[in-house]
């Protein structure tokens, strides 16, 4: 080392010209990387999920449930914030879950009406809830895992079912 | 004796700082990172490598300054990175940050003062 000249160098020299080429190096690098990837910055991304029902009577078609989700599919970006006004519109008197699979977890706000008036419970880092008819939710959670993942109704498989699709 | 001491408890502090930033890289890889999850292992896997090498004091001048300028890299890349795209700016990555920067100012002190031992 003190053949290339290393050891005959001050201290402060080296320290300084080591700091100036790592933290331009960096900056390029840096730079170079938010230019090529073009990523977008995790953003809240609000949702409104509804029961919905298919054309048939779930009595007469054997015995398959009627009840759907509308929507179906819901798309976000690793990292989002993800809010959804979950509304059970049951015309009559039938409960629904909102269910996700593992790993997710949700905070959610249970209101007694869909004006969201009368909160009837909170649920802080669960992966169900029951809806009465009329009531309407909202939940919370961050999109940290990426992939498809489902939130369905236990009440009414296999038709009531939803995908979270996380992009990574 | 005195200077003996403090360049040990550098050096230690160093490799203590070097393992807790390479976990949290680990972790946040596995965990919280956006996009590019596989470079935080990397980074974190540098970092715990480094710690190994402070640790052994192999070439301490050589790792020393180079440890030095690979946090100050690190540190410059998520600044720029941050500030174009908005990532990396969670309460995770301000502690990984936070305890980068104070493993940059331990390594430079851990190097003056080794530089000066051997000098003296």
């Amino acid at each position: 080392m003190t053949g290339s000249g290393f050891g005959t160098l001050s201290s402060v020299k080296l320290l300084t010209a080591a700091a100036l080429i790592a933290i331009s190096s960096g900056a390029v690098v840096g730079l170079s990387v938010g230019y090529v990837v073009h990523y977008s910055a995790p953003s809240t991304r609000t949702f409104y999920l509804f029961d919905g029902t298919l054309p048939f009577s779930e009595r007469t078609f054997y015995n398959i449930p009627h009840d759907t989700f509308v929507p179906d599919t819901i798309t976000v970006d690793k990292g989002d914030h993800v809010i959804i006004h979950y509304i059970n519109i049951e015309d009559v008197s039938e409960s629904h879950t909102f269910t996700m699979d593992m790993p997710y977890k949700f905070d959610a706000t249970v209101y007694g009406n869909a004006t969201q008036q009368g909160v009837v419970a909170t649920y802080p880092n669960v992966g169900n809830i029951v809806l009465s008819q009329g009531q309407n939710a909202t939940i919370t959670f961050t999109a940290n895992w990426a992939g498809t993942f489902r939130y369905y109704c236990v009440i009414h498989q296999p038709t009531m079912t939803g995908y979270l699709v996380v992009i990574g | 004796m005195e200077a003996l001491n403090d360049l040990k408890l550098l050096r230690w502090s160093a490799v203590a700082l070097l393992l807790v930033t390479g976990m949290i890289d680990l972790f946040y890889g596995n965990s919280f990172a956006g996009f590019y999850e596989n470079l935080w292992y990397v980074m974190g896997g540098i970092y715990i490598f480094a710690a190994l090498v402070i640790a052994s004091n192999i070439e301490p001048h050589f790792s020393q300054l180079t440890v030095f300028a690979y946090a100050l890299f690190l540190w410059s890349v998520w600044a720029t990175v941050a500030l174009e795209t908005g990532t990396g700016l969670d309460v995770v990555a301000y502690a990984d940050k936070a305890v980068e920067a104070v493993l940059a100012v331990n390594m430079l002190l851990l190097f003056r003062s080794s530089r000066t031992s051997v000098i003296r």
